[in-house]
């Protein structure tokens, strides 16, 4: 396929450019001196990566990324921010370390993932029904013990905010 | 054009990314942000290999997202408290400090 039919198809191009947004904010989350900015910027890595996921055909998954991941998680986070006040931030001496871990890691997934490259790859549309019946009719026991994990998440978060008033 | 390849090309990079940060950083809620970019990763990753499975493989896939999402909303909750309450005695947020909250 030449350059310019892969130009003229909406997929690709909308592939590229959401990918290029996902590894800019990756980055900025990781470099932006400021915690606030860096939180922002993983709101931004969220909607690209949930427009992914519905590039994917997984429409459902994407909006419940955007609703529950962005609208609770990110927020949260970005708004606990804020209650800080901007520590100064610290380093480990290991930079270079890190930086090889991060491309070991990267040649590794990829080398893994080269297993995968000949499989057919058709995203297609995942129908609602058959989604919610697998759930309710076969993982019925992992979305209870999910409800319970969020509950008690929900207590031993209070019991740590709380600690701190007794003490 | 099949997007199999760059689909989980992007997923490997974006995790690099976070991993860099995790071991860069010390700043607790620095390495929570980073861990969060590598659930991103996973989470394109995953739903790449569930598009690319056949039969229920993919409504399967898509569960297992959803739960993974739920889940990673529990973790930031406890880890912004643990957090929260670090800086509250410590006025810092140093995850070398974190020894001495042990017993």
């Amino acid at each position: 396929m030449s350059l310019s039919e892969l130009a003229a198809d909406p997929t690709v191009v909308t592939f590229f450019a959401l990918a290029a947004v996902t590894i800019v904010s990756s980055i900025l989350v990781i470099a932006h001196k400021s915690l606030v900015y860096s939180a922002f910027f993983l709101g931004v890595l969220g909607m690209a990566n949930a427009a992914l996921f519905a590039l994917l055909g997984f429409t459902f998954v994407a909006l419940f990324h955007v609703a529950v991941y962005i609208g609770a998680a990110v927020t949260f986070i970005l708004f606990s921010i804020t209650m800080f006040e901007e520590v100064p931030s610290v380093e480990r001496p290991i930079r270079l370390i890190a930086a090889l871990s991060a491309v070991l890691i990267f040649v590794l997934l990829v080398g893994t993932f080269t297993l995968y490259f000949n499989v057919p790859f058709q995203p297609g549309y995942i129908e609602y029904t058959e989604l919610a019946k697998l759930l309710v009719e076969r993982y019925w026991f992992a979305l209870i013990i999910a409800a319970l994990t969020l509950i008690t998440t929900l207590i031993e978060a209070i019991t740590l905010a709380r600690l701190e008033e007794k003490k | 054009m099949d997007l199999l390849i760059p689909f989980l090309s992007l997923s490997a990079v974006t995790f690099g990314i976070g991993l860099y940060g995790l071991i860069s950083k010390r700043n607790m809620l620095r390495m929570l942000l980073a861990a969060e970019v590598n659930f991103n990763a996973a989470m394109l990753a995953l739903l790449t290999f569930a598009a690319a499975s056949p039969g229920s493989g993919a409504a399967t896939g898509g569960i297992l997202a959803l739960l993974a999402i739920g889940m990673a909303a529990a973790d930031v909750g406890i880890m912004v408290s643990i957090a929260i309450l670090m800086f509250h005695l410590k006025h810092k947020l140093d995850v070398y400090e974190l020894e001495e909250f042990k017993g």
